[in-house]
């Protein structure tokens, strides 16, 4: 019993010691992949053998991947990862993403694919690689109607701005409006809670989620519809795997000339945003205009 | 693992680390005072207030803090009730804190043997004599490591707040891994500043076990 203390002391610091080291060792001997956190990832071939892809997307971004009454995951991109499977003839395990862990996941080799509305920009693609966009996207503010924000200037020093940690959103309003406070929430649907209790004075997100928000739920307005640059969202796959990037951007560019996107519009968006929005939203083959 | 990040990412993990100590021991002094009053209530059997925390106690042992902190942040604010985030964190803290905190001090009291009772009052000690030098110094010793155990848990426990948007040290680099991807610098730090946060208490705690339990150990 004596020392008991010193014990303790003793066995964090080697458990410390050992831990350290080993992540120094695995960053020393990531050699041989091209990134030095250790990727992993399956080929093509490796993919089609299993006969089983994983694909990773959200659960509660409601219209672009969520969970519907039936339990079953439906969405614009859910709409698209169909297509995957049934092109590369195998079966979908649809695996629930949060917006934070969509690089882990890839990194870690959990999913094959990230379909959940991954905008493409220059700091994730250090980190993972991405296929053709097939859809826009550009962030907007939404707020209560009876207090509408219509420029970020409005936000007073004690007010709070309602984001989704590892989103976008977050990154812009970090970078470029470090005094704006942010509330941030791991999930999508906490997020909404707390923006429907009032938690903040508005909500920040890509464009068309928040436009979704205001179209479904009565008493909000988007009063900052364009934010930021215009992006374009992507399927990521796990930096390095090219055989299944390659294959990926063929299937992207093959079924734009049947206009694919178009037809997962009208299945999936057209009763949240109305025709309005198609053109706008929908990329093609891959083709920004 | 690149210095320069960690070196980078520091002031955040230090405020974090500020912010989950605040309202870890805020939460743990609630507990305390719980549990202590609790403790008393069904030790000495008041009528009503003890069914009432029997009650407390089985509701918080038995859901996950997640779901209290749920509860409370989300579903309260739609009944009117609205709570800022740190306070609601420091409530969920201490109701859970508080239930196991007086089932341990109820350990302690309980584990007087009533024959010291009727001995101490048959050499003529009043009832609060009793209480003051007899059972309360026995009961403490008893509950100590016990006490100890709740602490370390309750501040671990902290790494849920996430849910309700405080950044704490778990939240602060799922975030900063989310935004810039260094996963292995980010989860070092979060290993490092849980140890920082946790190993005084364990280290202190074991030195004041040793000096509270003298009579047990006895060396």
């Amino acid at each position: 019993m004596k020392n008991n203390w010193l014990k303790k002391l003793l066995a964090t610091v080697a458990t410390v010691a050992l831990a350290g080291s080993f992540l120094v060792g695995c960053d020393s001997a990531g050699g041989s992949t091209d990134n030095t956190s250790g990727v992993k990832y399956r080929t093509l071939d490796e993919i089609k053998a299993s006969g089983k892809i994983n694909i990773g997307v959200f659960s509660d971004k409601s219209p672009f991947g969520y969970v519907d009454e039936n339990g079953k995951y439906a969405g614009y991109d859910v709409y698209f990862a169909e297509k995957i499977g049934e092109d590369l003839g195998v079966e979908i395990n649809y695996v629930s993403t949060e917006a934070a862990n969509r690089i882990e996941y890839l990194q870690t080799g959990k999913v094959d694919i990230i379909l959940a509305n991954f905008t493409v920009t220059p700091e994730r693609a250090e980190e993972v690689d991405f296929a053709l966009p097939y859809m826009n996207v550009a962030l907007g503010v939404v707020s209560p109607s009876d207090a509408v924000i219509t420029s970020l200037d409005e936000i007073g020093a004690d007010d709070e701005v309602i984001v989704i940690s590892g989103t976008t959103a977050e990154t812009y309003l970090t970078k470029n409006y470090p005094n704006i406070k942010l509330q941030k929430y791991d999930a999508y649907a906490q997020a909404k809670t707390a923006f429907e209790n009032r938690n903040g004075v508005a909500w920040a997100n890509d464009n068309t989620e928040v436009i979704a928000f205001a179209i479904e739920n009565e008493g909000y307005t988007v009063g900052i519809p364009s934010l930021g640059d215009q992006d374009t969202i992507a399927p990521a796959v796990t930096k390095g795997n090219e055989t299944l990037l390659k294959w990926l951007n063929d299937e992207i560019v093959a079924i734009g000339a049947d206009n694919f996107f178009h037809a997962d519009y009208e299945a999936t968006l057209l009763d949240t945003y109305g025709s309005d929005y198609e053109d706008e939203l929908v990329v093609e083959s891959g083709i920004v205009k | 693992m690149d210095i320069k990040v960690l070196i980078d990412y520091l002031p955040l993990y230090k405020e974090a680390l500020l912010l989950t100590l605040k309202i870890g021991w805020l939460g743990i002094l609630a507990a305390l005072v719980i549990g202590i009053a609790g403790a008393a209530i069904l030790h000495f059997k008041i009528p009503v207030l003890k069914q009432i925390f029997g009650v407390y106690i089985e509701i918080f042992r038995n859901t996950p803090l997640l779901v209290q902190l749920f509860f409370i942040y989300f579903a309260l604010p739609k009944i009117g009730i609205k709570i800022s985030a740190e306070m609601c964190g420091v409530l969920g803290l201490g109701l859970l804190g508080g239930a196991y905190m007086i089932e341990t001090f109820r350990s302690g009291l309980e584990s007087i043997a009533k024959i010291q009772t009727e001995s101490a009052l048959s050499l003529g000690m009043t009832k609060g004599q009793v209480l003051v030098h007899i059972i309360l110094p026995q009961a403490l010793s008893i509950s100590v490591p016990g006490i100890l155990a709740n602490l370390i848990f309750l501040l671990k426990e902290t790494s849920v707040f996430s849910t309700i948007s405080l950044m704490d040290l778990m939240f602060t680099a799922k975030d900063l891994i989310g935004m810039y991807a260094k996963t292995i610098e980010c989860l070092f730090m979060l290993v490092v500043f849980y140890l920082i946060m946790l190993l005084p208490v364990s280290i202190i705690g074991s030195i004041i076990e040793r000096r509270v339990r003298y009579a047990e150990f006895g060396d």
